[in-house]
């Protein structure tokens, strides 16, 4: 019976979701404030959660996992974030305001594109907002990846394409080894990329 | 009670890399405990009773029996009991090399967990799990890679990444293609995911930067663990694709395509570490013309190329231990910096250093008197009877990473006056020395005796039978 409702939930609410997701990774791409982006960061697992749900319509178990894994990365996060700020308080990276109007043109390009190539190239297997949802997740990854110096940043963009590929993949085959192997990647994605923020850091001069 | 072998290969040097995270405050027990682990792990696998059937009083290790986890399975079958030694003895060894160099490193335990890792990898039946399996090794290693600071570990863990989509799409592809099998798009669209894929793993161009990268901001046992026992499990990933789609290899003209990939990172790897003025970047483009040589081999479509590609492999480990050794006590002398012009006249004041680099560097190009030479000697002759061009393409790539390492040591040799100040003199660890030394006896007795790693070889090779007899 819950999973019934579970799944008629989670029909209704996947197309928002899939463009929810689309919000929380520009403002991830656009605003420079850590605490923000992690606001946003935990709202895009909610909603992946909510992407899954519909995947996994029968073991709603599963999505609360992923969103759970993506909630315990934000938490790994916002400690490094933290370490850094006490490291060097002056370090807080701004995006210049010439740089913003380019970021909006190549988030606006890039979405036209997953948009189009959603439509045109649809993935098997796959419901048409789910492949707007991978289209969407591999483009925020590839803005992340290669536009960003920062660890997290290209580290959040390493879990956008992370997953996508679950998406991706579990449409296809639903089995749970796969899904929790993904599953321990992404843990280990999110501890690696804290890792790396904090030893990225230079220290704060006296 | 009957244990199945996996469960040992695979449990055990997780377990001890768990206890080694809490030991690595003692460097040396964590070093010799974890190298004692892996070293068993090897022989266990290389003396084991043909059978593979061990009492352990009430208990039986069946080693060749497989470990069934929800319909998938763990098993050491075909050659797979030498690829897991060579992973094992290369662990053991490195981790023995880091004891001097990486004080409570991360590395001890992370060497261990990766390399139970990649063995579950070469274990593995379905592709799918290798390629999974693999990427869990390259996150856990990106721990100790990044201790010495840079971008390496950012780098790697990214390319890593961006490579494991490619091998899992492929995986799904070949499985359709194996029920619609007149659909040739899924067999182009799979050959061209898996080249991609594999490319980044290799680190060919235009994807080499990773390579450079880590070799530069790397320690050296981490980087030649990188180097050698992860991309070693990559190769094997690749052989494992070729075995299971015998019909990937058959229409996809994988022989050409591996050749050219190849020939290109052969090329490109020698002309680039001959204009390098870092040694970090020339042990990186070395590489990359040592992984070309390896796909030229394997482009051959012959089990003696493949045999010869197993060589390559096999004579890495200590090319690159004796290169990255090397390479970590010129970069102390020159104050975090492996320029040329911060190294002259250095091979005066730490000179087995400057020995180990130009040995390693000597074997990683692949001349006398080294294993290497005789891979590639092997390699040319079988070139030849193929294309002239491709011999001499191939002899270009090699003397290109000659050229870049007689650079290096031109600037080690040249008794100029120190720029920035640094204290001329440098004390060298005996302990390393030794290493040193015994590295280089070792790469020299195996480049004069090269019969056991040729047989070594040929026993990897064996268990591929995509290739035909």
């Amino acid at each position: 019976m819950i999973s019934i409702w579970v799944g008629r939930l989670s029909a209704w609410a996947s197309t928002p979701a899939v463009w929810g997701l689309f919000v929380t990774g520009a403002i991830i791409y656009i605003v420079s404030q850590w605490h923000v982006r992690l606001v946003a960061l935990l709202a895009q697992y909610f909603l992946i959660g909510i992407l899954f749900s519909r995947l996994f319509a029968d073991r709603p178990e599963m999505a609360l996992v992923k969103m759970l894994v993506g909630w315990l990365i934000c938490g790994a996060l916002h400690l490094s974030a933290r370490i850094r700020e006490e490291v060097n308080p002056r370090e807080a990276p701004r995006h210049g305001k010439a740089e913003i109007p380019f970021r909006l043109v190549t988030l606006f390009t890039l979405t036209v594109a997953a948009a189009m190539a959603a439509q045109h190239y649809p993935l098997p297997f796959v419901p048409p907002d789910l492949t707007l949802a991978c289209y969407l997740l591999a483009v925020l990854a590839l803005l992340f990846i290669g536009t960003e110096a920062d660890a997290v940043v290209v580290g959040v963009g390493l879990l956008n394409l992370l997953t996508a590929l679950d998406l991706f993949y579990s449409a296809q085959d639903p089995a749970i080894l796969v899904t929790g192997m993904i599953l321990i990647i992404e843990l280990l994605v999110g501890l690696a990329i804290s890792y790396l923020a904090v030893r990225q850091v230079p220290e704060g001069e006296p | 009670m009957t244990i199945a072998g996996p469960w040992v290969i695979v449990g055990v040097p997780l377990v001890v890399a768990a206890a080694l995270q809490v030991l690595r405050r003692w460097t040396t027990v964590a070093a010799w405990v974890g190298a004692f682990t892996a070293a068993a792990m090897g022989a266990l696998l290389v003396f084991a009773p043909a059978d593979g059937e061990i009492g352990l009083g009430r208990l039986t290790l069946a080693l060749y029996e497989p470990l069934v986890f929800r319909g998938r399975e763990l098993v050491i079958g075909g050659s797979d009991p030498w690829a897991l030694a060579f992973l094992f003895f290369t662990t053991a060894g490195l981790l023995v090399i880091a004891w001097r160099l990486l004080p409570q490193s991360l590395f001890f335990p992370a060497a261990l967990a990766t390399a139970a890792l990649l063995a579950a990898a070469l274990m593995a039946s379905q592709v799918v799990y290798v390629a999974l399996f693999i990427e869990m090794a390259a996150l856990l290693i990106v721990f100790p890679l990044q201790e010495s600071g840079g971008s390496g570990g950012l780098r790697y863990m990214t390319y890593a990444t961006l490579a494991l989509p490619g091998l899992m799409v492929t995986q799904l592809l070949l499985d359709l293609f194996a029920v619609f099998p007149n659909d040739e798009g899924l067999l182009v669209t799979s050959a061209a995911l898996l080249s991609l894929s594999f490319a980044i793993l290799f680190g060919a161009v235009p994807f080499q930067s990773w390579l450079s990268t880590v070799a530069t901001d790397g320690s050296p046992p981490v980087v030649t663990f990188i180097f050698t026992a992860q991309l070693g499990t990559v190769w094997f990933m690749l052989l494992d694709y070729l075995q299971t789609y015998l019909w990937l290899e058959r229409q996809a003209a994988l022989g050409t395509m591996l050749t050219n990939l190849g020939i290109v990172m052969i090329v490109l790897g020698g002309l680039l570490a001959a204009a390098q003025r870092r040694l970090g970047r020339l042990v990186g483009y070395a590489m990359l013309a040592d992984n070309g040589a390896m796909l030229l081999a394997l482009g051959s479509e012959r089990t003696e190329g493949m045999a010869l590609a197993m060589l390559i492999l096999l004579a890495r480990p200590l090319a690159l231990g004796l290169m990255t050794l090397g390479l970590q006590g010129l970069r102390d002398f020159g104050q975090g910096s492996d320029a040329h012009e911060r190294l002259m006249g250095a091979a005066w004041h730490v000179p087995w250093r400057a020995a180990a680099f130009l040995i390693g560097g000597v074997a990683m190009a692949g001349f006398p008197v080294s294993p290497g030479f005789a891979a590639r000697w092997g390699l040319y002759h079988l070139l030849a009877r193929r294309s002239f061009f491709l011999t001499t393409a191939a002899l270009l790539g090699s003397a290109g990473v000659m050229l870049g390492v007689v650079g290096a040591i031109r600037a080690l040799l040249t008794p100029e006056k120190p720029v920035g100040g640094r204290p001329v003199t440098v004390a060298e660890d005996r302990v390393v020395i030794v290493l040193v030394v015994a590295l280089i006896v070792a790469t020299v007795l195996l480049g004069l005796f090269p019969q056991t790693l040729g047989r070594t070889a040929l026993h990897l090779a064996e268990g591929y039978t995509f290739f035909g007899p």
